[in-house]
């Protein structure tokens, strides 16, 4: 069954195929509230606002749109509205708290690899929001541009320059983990170096 | 850094496979050939983009998507039970307040413009000016002090000359032309030229300049 068809049926009120639009998109909504805030907990809570929202409104929606698109826009701004609360009262998220599959096979190769998601993540969470988005939306769940510009309002153009400029940015903030890291981890070498009394 | 290289440089990210028009893409690659800071930011952008897509998805595994569903279950129940589901919004009587309001609010404005710019309106007619001197007392008149007498008379040997086309000619000026005019002519003729002006300046067929001047 496709997406407008289970909308119209939901639309008439029949839970179930609600339902089926809730499994179908949870997986995208959960890894893209994860990616934005950073906290597995808060993230499921957010996914599962922001179906509340969209089974409340969803007779408000035309079908001149996708509700994939839709969706996605419920969800950054629930995530949007989470991130303005976390910074006006303060919560920060270590990232080691954010526990995913996919680790490596042997000890040191998880080792690295938490350090590199550690790293990515401390990178991502320093962006400004919007450009979190753009970052999710393009590279993890592979929207065009004309797409993100649907969910996140302004132009494909605004979108493509956004993208680039949390390119940009994101890779400056690696560059600088990277070095704070290399300081961190050659200054105990250095300090045993230096001659004490 | 040229200002090719930033122009282009916007385009990067989806160089070579990405979503770029052909125009796009031929530029990048001649530029990409022979400039080495944008291959190296080429490459760098791209071990960004890797290091995002090497972070694995999250996924908690099916006991944390069973749990999900379940409490998503549990809450849709309650909101469907509850009532929590927002009327749909119709395409067009929602509009009905604006597709009436705004022409009843154009005619008003019109109406307003009209009723207020109309001169001939008799609530706005400004009074006239007689009117609003009537208003003031003579007594007020007499009780507020008078201006100096200025004397407003002119000398009597003034002589006024062309005024009635708005330019002033100096008097002397036209005292000396008709000086030279009547030196020129014999007693007999400045007598005949002096009645005729007398007789023009009666009909009014005279030039104004000459009629005015009293020696005459």
């Amino acid at each position: 069954m496709t997406d407008a068809q289970l909308v119209a049926q939901a639309q008439n009120g029949d839970l179930p195929a609600f339902e089926e639009l809730v499994k179908k998109y949870q997986r995208e909504i959960y890894g893209l509230a994860c990616r934005m805030v950073s906290d597995p907990e808060e993230a499921k809570d957010l996914a599962q606002q922001a179906f509340m929202q969209a089974f409340i409104h969803i007779r408000s929606f035309r079908q001149d749109a996708q509700f994939r698109t839709w969706l996605f826009r419920i969800a950054i701004n629930q995530c949007y509205n989470f991130l303005k609360n976390r910074k006006k009262f303060g919560d920060p998220v270590d990232a080691d708290e954010v526990v995913l599959v996919g680790e490596g096979d042997s000890p040191e190769e998880e080792l690295v690899t938490q350090d590199e998601r550690r790293r990515v993540y401390a990178a991502l969470e320093k962006l400004p929001p919007k450009q979190q988005a753009v970052l999710t939306l393009k590279v993890e769940q592979g929207l065009s541009y004309q797409e993100i510009s649907e969910v996140l309002g302004g132009t494909p153009g605004a979108a493509r320059v956004n993208y680039c400029q949390a390119l940009k940015t994101l890779k400056k903030y690696l560059k600088s983990e990277e070095e704070n890291e290399v300081a961190m981890h050659t200054s105990p070498a250095v300090a045993a170096r230096v001659p004490r009394g | 850094m040229k200002w090719q290289c930033t122009l282009l440089q916007r385009w990067l990210p989806e160089y070579p496979e990405g979503d770029l028009p052909a125009f796009w893409k031929g530029r990048l690659k001649s530029h990409l050939d022979r400039c080495p800071a944008c291959r190296a930011e080429q490459a760098a952008l791209r071990q960004v983009v890797e290091a995002i897509q090497s972070v694995p998805k999250a996924d908690l595994g099916p006991e944390f998507w069973s749990e999900f569903s379940r409490e998503m279950h549990l809450k849709l129940v309650r909101a469907a039970q509850e009532g929590q589901m927002a009327p749909a919004r119709s395409v067009w009587w929602g509009r009905i307040p604006y597709l009436v309001g705004a022409p009843a609010l154009a005619a008003l404005l019109l109406w307003v413009a009209v009723g207020y710019l109309n001169p001939e309106r008799p609530g706005l007619t400004p009074a006239p000016q007689v009117a609003q001197q009537e208003s003031v007392s003579p007594e007020k008149l007499a009780a507020a002090p008078q201006p100096p007498a200025v004397a407003l008379e002119e000398p009597k040997n003034f002589v006024n000359v062309a005024k009635t086309n708005g330019d002033e000619v100096a008097p002397d000026d036209e005292l000396d032309d008709l000086d030279a005019t009547l030196a020129g002519m014999t007693p007999q003729e400045r007598e005949a030229f002096l009645k005729k002006l007398s007789q023009h300046e009666k009909d009014g067929s005279c030039l104004t300049r000459y009629s005015a001047i009293s020696w005459a």
